[in-house]
């Protein structure tokens, strides 16, 4: 396999890095509503939030604000340990249900996305690396950077202009009409469309780049001296060499999936994370504010570990040199 | 051959038992599947639980799920008499218990109805009769009772805290349709036909208003026919879009002046703003046509000082507002506000530069561009504060602000003691309103006309009240605005009232499809 | 041979243009008096269809577009320099004492670094935007420190690997200070890397700026192309089909991205395109 004890000891080392990372954002979003200046319970609760005056004690025990901090940030580790994220009063339900419900679509769409993204964006991309002289190959490049250095959601409106607006093939709005399975495909056929072109042309690019910068070093040109054919050369090692930056992202497109792809979602009036967030923060909703902040960090994390182990795997000198 | 007509009437038949919807759009969203406690839904739970009054289009206020209502000599007693035969949607009869549960757990549980819980002191269920006692007179009440839905006690008693239930239904209801579901994802709400509907039979099976995030997505479901018609709160058809829709061929537009306006509200509390003379020269600086034209795009005129519009009962021709950019600075002037180091602003009594903080909610966000424009143009600074819906709400109310630009809605310048009186009264609170009068003379008069129900002597209060405004400016109109609504061509039987416009009873009822 | 020549000049062709679009734009932003037939306060009638007075037709407020156009380059340019700008040097600094130093001083840059890579950009700066409602100068800051972490990473790898170079230890023993060092050997060898770096944030500071617009949550009173588009969205210009109100910005924003891209991409020989991260 190749990880040699090196390896290991440098991947320890990024996860303590991580974990130290995780902290300090668990402690600022823990002490931030309790050091602000203002009422704790209005930083807690979210703004605007009418309580009565009981309401307001019963909530102040609840989240023991009369005790000492290092007591209240236990007892908050341990209330995130049974995944009690808190309740939020403008939407009238606990924080982790409402995550868990705009997740699902979210994991949906995003996830057919990414993947689609890949199939659609790392072949070419990597055709394109190793034949670059190609007109098909600048072709393609030209489209991809085009697509890369446009802002997402103006993307998103100029086909909302064209494809919804203009003739009327797909609907204005939500997941579905009818809860049934050709709703939905109608109704998501832009979002995805959309987002894959987007991680597409960014996997394109950068496959093509790391294609582009293997294909200059040496060792293919070792190989091919051996009598090895082309395409293996490609597959069998310029491949796994090259793969490696796209691994990282790929990673991360699935941390950051939780924080939802906004933009399509207000262009196309989705109802998932992104939309869930960008409410909170216009409503003041801190509770859902800091849950999703949490669990998105979570999930990053854990992804950006994967990445790195997956880094490892693929090439175990990473990291000798650190 | 008789068998080949006779499968194919088989196979037209599940077809033509299709389900007959109507299709709302509106800009107004569902937050939380949350009956009472969310916003949008306290608004469409009229429909599938009628309030105890309602208002007929000519503004009149008629019984809804009320028959009539009596009221003693002090009017501090209210007896409300239930129409007979009407059935909640799982077939219980409606009963004056329901609605002496509903009134009671609104004043309980509900922030916004606290006052109900303050004045409430006694309800007496009799048969069909519910008699309210309050520990003060109130000549509004029918009014009020507007807006509340009433609830099935058998349903909502054993619920702990009403305001924060949630639930995508189905809701028990007593109109002519009840609640089925809150589809957040598909972001509609559907209401089906209440089967004890005892009055007379909708000609649709389904309502579903669909809302849409922006007003031209709104727009273009209207015009691609995938909606039937649009409903927004208290609002008119965009104006932006009516071109487009009267090109459509589709619908028929109907134009009609509405109570609701948009004004400058000022916190008199601080100077120069409690000062009349100031406020007067900057009444001279705004220039009211164009502010009709871009902010209505003609749908709407220039108004009168007496800050009511002729749409309300009452109302009295006073002075218009007029643009005279000179006479406001030679206003400033002589009330002694000068500009004397030449910097094109003039200074207060404190010899500072008179710098306006404008507090506005992102909706205004033009107004308040030519409002500042208008005022530096006569020497006046003003900054511009654009905040979040609720943000607003808490900084107006703590009078964190110089001037403020807002608007009123047909409900809230019937409240309190009509004729806007609700908006500037110092003890009247509420979401949209300012609170900013405290003047004796205005105060007494809005008790004298909570006190009294007799016709003539109100309308001279009305008169007197226009009069006020006219003189005292605690707001400047910037425009009247008339109301667009769009009236579905393939549909007859619209009904419009000024509170809710077609989302009454009548248009629920009444409309059907054209033969 | 021919076709390598023909390619260079193609590429050459490309990088020329895209110089001079960014020239144009710069011009623009100086002195947008001298082509703007009106100026940016003069209002006509509102949502004027596009003739040859008004070339881009007026808005729903009755400006003249093609006048706001040219008079929304500026803070558009502005905000992508300056927060470029601002992340480079941020993130260059970092990177260099990172490297150069090591040690625990790198562990504690590397985990700050972490920390901000692990925060999820949009979200973040929507948020802070949101409560801070920013000016511009302000929107530059949050923009800026939100993208300088990859250059600070490249930046410690280029500077790990040179400071291990020949000429740098010999500088070190004939006993010139970090801080020269730094600046006289190091910098200059990683500037074909820290410009590609530089027109990256600048056309991601770009981005950002037009999509908080969209958000409505930058300054009200800036008038940029991301806003112009924002408007054109909630006033009614997608309804009236008004494609010449909300086409032209975005044109301009892609045309500066890719420009900025493509002169970004001048240090690159064709074997390394480090561009595209």
């Amino acid at each position: 396999m190749g990880a040699s004890f090196l390896s290991f000891h440098y991947l320890i080392r990024k996860i303590f890095r991580y974990l130290f990372s995780f902290v300090i954002i668990l402690l600022v979003v823990f002490l931030l509503p309790r050091m602000m200046p203002g009422d704790p319970i209005a930083n807690l609760v979210g703004e605007d939030v009418y309580l009565s005056p009981q309401k307001i004690l019963e909530l102040r025990s609840a989240f023991g604000l009369d005790s000492p901090l290092h007591e209240q940030f236990f007892v908050y580790c341990m209330k995130l340990y049974q995944l009690d994220l808190g309740y939020s009063f403008h939407m009238h339900a606990p924080v982790s249900s409402l995550l868990i419900d705009r997740a699902a679509w979210t994991l949906l769409y995003i996830g057919i996305a990414i993947v689609c993204g890949i199939i659609i964006g790392v072949g070419p991309g990597e055709k394109a690396g190793w034949e670059s002289e190609k007109w098909w190959a600048h072709f393609l490049s030209a489209g991809a950077v085009l697509i890369s250095s446009t802002p997402p959601y103006l993307l998103s409106l100029i086909v909302l202009v064209i494809f919804v607006y203009h003739f009327g093939w797909f609907p204005l709005k939500g997941f579905y009409d009818t809860f049934d399975i050709t709703s939905i495909i109608h109704h998501l056929v832009l979002p995805i469309s959309v987002l894959t072109v987007f991680y597409a042309s960014r996997n394109f690019l950068i496959m093509r780049g790391a294609v582009l910068s293997e294909k200059c070093q040496l060792y293919p040109q070792f190989v091919r001296s051996l009598g090895i054919p082309e395409k293996d050369i490609l597959s069998g090692h310029i491949r796994k060499n090259a793969i490696i930056p796209l691994i990282t992202l790929i990673a991360l497109d699935f941390g950051f999936l939780f924080s939802g792809a906004l933009f399509i979602e207000i262009v196309f009036s989705l109802n998932g994370m992104g939309s869930l967030i960008y409410d909170a923060i216009l409503s003041r909703d801190y509770p859902v504010l800091t849950g999703s902040f949490l669990v998105i960090s979570v999930f990053v994390i854990m992804a950006n570990i994967l990445s790195d182990i997956l880094c490892i795997v693929l090439d175990p000198r990473t990291g000798r040199n650190e | 051959m008789v068998l080949t007509a006779a499968i194919l009437a088989c196979c037209c038949l599940p077809v033509m038992a299709e389900e007959k919807i109507l299709r709302v759009a509106t800009t107004n969203e569902v937050k939380s599947p949350a009956f009472i406690g969310d916003y949008t839904l306290g608004l469409f739970n009229h429909i599938s639980n009628p309030p105890l009054m309602q208002m007929d289009q000519n503004g009149k206020l008629i019984g809804l799920l009320a028959d009539h209502y009596e009221v003693s000599s002090d009017n501090t007693q209210w007896t409300f008499y239930i129409k007979e035969n009407q059935f909640w949607s799982d077939g219980t009869p409606v009963t004056g218990d329901d609605v002496a549960f509903s009134i009671q757990m609104y004043g309980k549980s509900v922030p916004n109805a606290g006052w109900i819980g303050e004045t409430l002191t006694d309800t007496a269920v009799d048969g069909n009769k519910v008699t309210f006692t309050f520990n003060k007179p109130y000549t509004n009440l029918a009014l009020e009772f507007t807006s509340y839905s009433i609830l099935p006690r058998h349903i909502w008693e054993s619920v702990e805290n009403p305001n924060e239930y949630t639930s995508t239904g189905p809701y028990v209801g007593a109109g002519p349709f009840y609640l089925d579901n809150v589809d957040l994802n598909a972001g509609k709400v559907i209401f089906k036909r209440n089967p004890y509907w005892k009055g007379t039979s909708p000609a649709y099976d389904a309502v579903e208003i669909s809302w849409f995030k922006n007003e031209d997505a709104a727009a273009k479901a209207l015009e691609s026919g995938a909606m039937d018609t649009y409903w927004k709160y208290a609002s008119s058809y965009p104006y932006a879009a009516v071109d487009s829709l009267k090109s459509s061929g589709t619908f028929e537009i109907l134009e009609k002046p509405t109570s609701g306006l948009t004004f400058l509200g000022f916190n008199l509390k601080k100077e120069p703003l409690s000062d009349i003379s100031f406020r007067d020269a900057i009444s001279y600086a705004i220039n009211y046509q164009e502010m009709v034209n871009i902010a209505t795009l003609g749908y709407g005129r220039v108004p009168n000082r007496g800050f009511i519009p002729p749409a309300m009962d009452g109302y009295i021709s006073t002075q218009a507002m007029e643009y005279n950019p000179e006479t406001a600075k030679k206003k400033l002037e002589s009330a002694g506000y000068k500009d004397s180091n030449g910097n094109g602003i003039v200074e207060g009594n404190d010899g500072k530069d008179i710098v306006l903080d404008l507090l506005i909610r992102n909706a205004y966000s033009r107004e308040a561009e030519l409002v500042k424009e208008y005022l530096e143009k006569v020497g006046i600074g003003v900054e511009i504060r654009s905040v979040e819906d609720n943000t607003w709400f808490e900084l107006k109310d703590t009078y964190n602000y110089d001037i403020t630009l807002t608007r009123t809605t047909p409900w809230g310048m019937l409240m309190h003691a009509n004729w806007a009186t609700g908006y500037f009264d110092s003890r009247r609170t509420g979401q949209g309103v300012l609170h900013t009068v405290d003047d004796p003379v205005f105060l007494e008069l809005c008790d004298n006309i909570l006190a009294t129900t007799d016709t003539t002597l109100l309308n001279r209060y009305a008169q007197d009240v226009q009069n006020y405004y006219a003189d005292n400016l605690p707001g400047i109109p910037l425009y009247w605005k008339n109301d667009i609504t769009p009236y579905n061509k393939k549909i007859t039987g619209w009904y419009s009232n000024p509170l809710y416009g077609i989302m009454n009873e009548f248009t629920l009822t009444g409309v059907k499809p054209v033969a | 041979m021919k076709r390598g020549r023909c390619k260079r000049t193609l590429q050459d062709i490309s990088l020329y243009l895209c110089i001079g679009v960014i020239t144009l734009f710069f011009i623009l932003a100086i002195i947008p008096e001298v082509f703007a037939p009106f100026p940016e306060n003069k209002r006509f009638i509102p949502y004027m269809d596009p003739d040859t007075v008004h070339f881009l037709g007026t808005d729903d407020m009755g400006y003249d577009i093609f006048s706001l156009l040219i008079y929304a380059a500026r803070i558009s340019l502005l905000i992508g320099f300056c927060a470029g700008g601002f992340s480079i040097f941020i993130g260059t600094a970092t990177g260099l004492v990172s490297g150069y130093f090591r040690g625990w001083i790198d562990d504690l840059l590397m985990a700050l670094t972490d920390i901000v890579l692990i925060i999820p950009k949009i979200p973040a700066i929507i948020l802070i935007s949101a409560f801070l409602r920013p000016s511009i100068w302000i929107l530059i800051l949050i923009l800026g420190f939100f993208s300088w972490e990859t250059t600070a990473r490249v930046v410690r790898a280029r500077t790990l690997q040179m400071s291990t170079s020949g000429h740098v230890l010999s500088a070190r023993s004939l006993g010139f200070s970090s801080y020269q060092i730094l600046i006289s050997d190091i910098v200059p060898v990683i500037f074909p890397v820290l410009l590609p770096k530089f027109m990256l944030t600048i056309t991601g500071a770009m981005i950002s700026e037009a999509s908080l617009s969209f958000l409505g949550l930058s300054d009200p009173t800036m008038n940029s192309w991301g806003r112009m588009i924002s408007d054109a969205f909630t006033h009614g210009g997608f309804i009236r089909e008004m494609w010449w109100w909300f086409l032209p910005p975005a044109i301009c924003i892609s045309g500066a991205i890719i420009s900025f891209i493509r002169i970004g991409m001048v240090y690159e020989k064709p074997g390394q395109e480090t561009m595209v991260e």
